[in-house]
């Protein structure tokens, strides 16, 4: 592995030519600035409303939240509890995790183990699927947009934001540069 | 000691060119690369193995598990309409035949990659990496390893059809004009999705470089 890699360059797998790191100047301040962002947005996506939906003089509208509480009052506990697991509270943890660990290479927080937060991030990374439910909204919305008038709310314009930045920074966050800022915080 | 962390038949089955050959291990969470008389990875402590204790078969057993699930999937309807008393049940597939009758081929190409074509897909590409790395021939190509690439990206992307559901379902509640139920079929297919990505995670894709022809 090279000491430095070069902005915005990849390298690659010498067999597989897999992506294994991604090179960038300022990695550390860029990824929190976008963290709390992703952070930022996530809270507005669960504060106001998702979706408005209007068929024959009746409307109904949702919020974020919604779309698992629904699923928990049919009584489909497990997918209720996956579908809040995938979109909402991974996708956080995963967040705090990785500001957690990024502060603390330039502060003493301390309060929480950062090799156990990195080992956390690695294991939850494959379960985040903020953009398939980006996806999943789109399809749903297409399905409907015939029968009913839609009227998306801000909610729902806070997590198309939220979807791809979040991707963006699983990619610049990658293995090493992830295990390298967790040796730095010990 | 060193003999229990290796595959059957010791160290003659490693690929020359593999770390294992020359006597190191790479850990599976952090990456680092260690030598291999460490138990636990100096960094993140994870217990190290030259390669996963019967990855294959664990692979195989959850693939068929998700195979198993992935019939009551399709049989059951996954989503209940209800609009003004008439009761209309939709399985998966049926889904997709509604939109192509409505001509909406593009929502039905939509729906039918990420719940039939891709779930398929999937569990076809595990089972072909379980059974390569089982048959005697040595493997021919590193294309596999794409194949397990591809096979862990796409995994996630069958929460579609899962999500679809939870949305229509928590949006058209408009009481006795229409209003959509969950059917059985949304817990087994997300037990699918869930399932095979656990199976493709647990196989260990250094097995596949062992059995690697030299070029």
């Amino acid at each position: 592995m090279p000491d430095k890699i070069e902005h915005r360059s990849n390298v690659v797998c010498p067999r597989c030519k897999h992506v294994i790191a991604v090179g960038h100047n300022n990695a550390k301040h860029y990824v929190l600035a976008l963290c709390v962002t992703a952070l930022i947005l996530l809270a507005v996506a669960c504060s106001f409303s998702f979706i408005s939906f209007a068929s024959n003089g009746q409307a109904r509208t949702i919020n974020l939240l919604q779309t698992f509480t629904e699923l928990y009052a049919q009584g489909y506990i497990f997918v209720s509890l996956l579908v809040f697991l995938f979109i909402l509270l991974l996708p956080l943890l995963y967040l705090l995790s990785l500001s957690y660990i990024i502060l603390s290479t330039r502060y003493r927080l301390g309060f929480l183990p950062v090799i156990g937060l990195g080992k956390v991030i690695s294991h939850i990374l494959p379960w985040s699927m903020a953009e398939v439910f980006l996806i999943g909204v789109l399809v749903a919305l297409i399905k409907i947009i015939s029968m009913a008038d839609i009227f998306l709310q801000a909610s729902f314009w806070a997590y198309v934001l939220f979807a791809p930045l979040f991707t963006h920074i699983v990619f610049i966050v990658d293995n090493h540069r992830l295990w390298r800022w967790v040796d730095d915080a010990k | 000691m060193q003999n229990k962390r290796m595959p059957q038949g010791g160290k003659a089955c490693f690929h020359p060119d593999s770390a294992a050959a020359q006597g190191l291990l790479n850990c599976l969470v952090c990456h680092e690369l260690v030598g291999d008389h460490e138990k636990r990875c100096p960094r993140c402590s994870t217990k190290l193995r030259a390669r996963v204790n019967n990855s294959t078969q664990i692979s195989f057993s959850l693939l068929l598990t998700a195979l198993f699930l992935y019939i009551p999937a399709n049989v059951y309807p996954i989503m209940i309409t209800d609009m003004l008393g008439d009761r209309t049940q939709s399985t998966i597939i049926g889904g997709v035949i509604l939109f192509l009758e409505s001509e909406s081929y593009f929502i039905a190409a939509v729906i039918f990659i990420a719940s039939i074509i891709v779930p398929v897909g999937k569990m076809a590409a595990i089972a072909w990496l379980c059974y390569s790395v089982n048959r005697k021939k040595p493997i021919r190509k590193a294309e596999l390893t794409q194949v397990y690439r591809i096979t862990e990206f796409i995994g996630k992307w069958s929460m579609v059809d899962v999500f679809v559901v939870a949305i229509l379902v928590a949006l058209i509640q408009l009481g006795g004009l229409m209003s959509i139920q969950v059917g059985i079929a949304a817990s087994a297919f997300a037990g699918v999705v869930i399932l095979t990505m656990v199976s493709a995670h647990q196989f260990d894709t250094r097995i596949l470089w062992d059995k690697m022809e030299d070029e």
